[in-house]
């Protein structure tokens, strides 16, 4: 399988632990990635509401760069995945609209055929892997018990991203499980972690984070998985703004979901892409539990 | 590359919301709703259809678009989609929450949402990972140039200038 994986700016510049940790799975799946010069997905929200246009023909250049080369998009932020989805379901369903874009991209030597998929690596693990594969790999099962965050953008709109059920999703817990884990349900599973307003209104937006674990920590979990580095960001740094501006005191570890299989497959290296971490793994999957140093890269913006 | 009318506009926003029996279902799945009830999603488009403007609240820009409202509507009005369409005629009058022109500007020069530190790209030597390939910022420059973007944030710093 060879993809051009699409980091995502929030994973390259900000957390690319998480991108070492796709890169360190891949290859024992069989995956080949390649690097394109990609732009920003664009962020699905703030710069599709500020000019829906720019957004269109920005996904459309990225499309377009994967297509010359001849391969599928594997995305590993949600919010990518989302644009990029929502990008091509535009310009697949309203030839008029590509048209126009394909006059802008003609400018810079582009073109978008509208050949190429996006996909999201949950998906490829998922789907085009399979759990037993994902379990043949596991050295050490993690026997915590984890909360899965599914995230809005890999969820909905269902009928065209198509990734799992919107309202009752299984699939991350399936994966969660393939690797040791407890996934245990929680009501509020399908919710927002707020990031989308975080630049709007923060009370609003660590708010709705506040509901968000609240409803988590209900079920007593040791571990938050999550598939997106904006949530990874929300959860991990954003509960210790919720604690000090709710009063909370959420101490929860969470990981993106590569970094755990990594460590279930006792992949070499681990111990550095986990140093990031406020509470770690070893490479046996054992949590050690660390004192707090302060994330610089990964403060909520 | 022309840019649809308002009229046009507020004219499909219109038609689009056209199913909406006003049940509820999608401000009681709203996130935001739920911790500042002065956001309903459904309410931020009620102005629209019913007078064919864009109320002057800028509500709108508290929309996650996280798109409950949209999935679980029973008349599949797509209203996280309507909200973004309100966004976007706010946009070209210049009403934007400083935050997103602040992202717009470090796209338009960079290409990415978010510069790399120093400190990152340290990192991303340590962990052994490669130096990724660098957009063309000029490619940039041209989209945001013909798709209405640099007017848009022109017409931010108008209205910055000279509030009303
Ligand atoms: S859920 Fe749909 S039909 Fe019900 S109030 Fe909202 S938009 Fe209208
Ligand atoms: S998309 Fe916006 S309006 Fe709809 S439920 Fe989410 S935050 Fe509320």
């Amino acid at each position: 399988m060879r993809f051009a994986l699409f980091p995502g700016c929030t994973i390259s510049d900000r957390l690319p632990f998480i991108e070492k940790s796709i890169r360190m799975i891949a290859p024992h799946f069989n995956i080949e990635l390649i690097d394109l010069p990609f732009t920003c997905c664009p962020e699905p929200n703030s710069v599709r509401s500020f000019s829906d246009k720019t957004w269109l023909t920005m996904g459309a250049r990225n499309l377009a760069l994967a297509e010359e080369a001849g391969v599928n998009i594997m995305t590993a932020c949600a919010g990518c995945f989302e644009s990029l989805s929502m990008s091509k379901h535009v310009l697949d369903s309203k030839p008029s609209e590509k048209e126009e874009v394909n006059k802008v991209l003609k400018k810079i030597g582009k073109e978008y055929k509208g050949q190429v998929e996006v996909r999201h690596i949950q998906q490829v693990l998922y789907e085009d892997i399979g759990i037993e594969e994902i379990q043949r790999n596991v050295q050490y099962p993690i026997n915590y018990r984890a909360v899965i965050h599914p995230g809005c953008h890999t969820l909905r709109p269902q009928k065209i991203l198509n990734l799992d059920d919107a309202e009752a999703p299984m699939k991350l817990d399936e994966l969660v499980r393939a690797i040791g884990m407890e996934s245990l349900d929680y009501m509020d599973k399908v919710m927002c972690c707020g990031a989308g307003v975080r630049g709007i209104n923060r009370e609003i937006a660590f708010g709705v984070l506040r509901e968000k674990m609240d409803s988590m920590m209900m079920v007593d979990p040791e571990v938050a998985v999550v598939f997106c580095p904006t949530c990874f960001i929300s959860f991990e740094a954003g509960q210790k703004v919720v604690n000090r501006m709710f009063d909370k005191k959420y101490n929860l570890p969470v990981y993106y979901y590569t970094e755990i299989l990594a460590a279930a497959m006792g992949l070499e290296g681990v111990e550095s892409i986990l140093s990031e971490h406020r509470v770690k793994f070893s490479a046996l999957g054992m949590l050690v539990a660390k004192n707090e140093p302060e994330i610089e890269n990964a403060t909520p913006h | 590359m022309e840019r649809t009318t308002d009229a046009d506009r507020i004219n499909e926003i219109q038609h689009s919301a056209q199913p909406c029996f006003q049940c509820g279902i999608c401000a009681a799945s709203c996130p935001i709703f739920r911790v500042a009830p002065d956001f309903n999603p459904r309410m931020a488009v009620d102005e629209v259809l019913r007078t064919g403007t864009v109320a002057m609240t800028g509500r709108e820009w508290f929309c996650a678009y996280c798109l409950m409202c949209e999935e679980r509507c029973p008349m599949e009005v797509a209203l996280s989609e309507i909200l973004i369409d309100i966004k976007n005629l706010s946009a070209n009058d210049g009403k934007v929450p400083p935050s997103i022109i602040e992202m717009m500007d470090v796209i338009r020069f960079t290409g990415k949402v978010s510069h790399a530190s120093k400190r990152t790209e340290k990192k991303r030597r340590e962990l052994g990972l490669p130096e990724l390939p660098k957009p063309d910022v000029d490619e940039v420059q041209t989209i945001f140039e013909m798709t209405g973007a640099l007017d848009r944030l022109m017409r931010f710093r108008e209205a910055e200038v000279e509030p009303e």
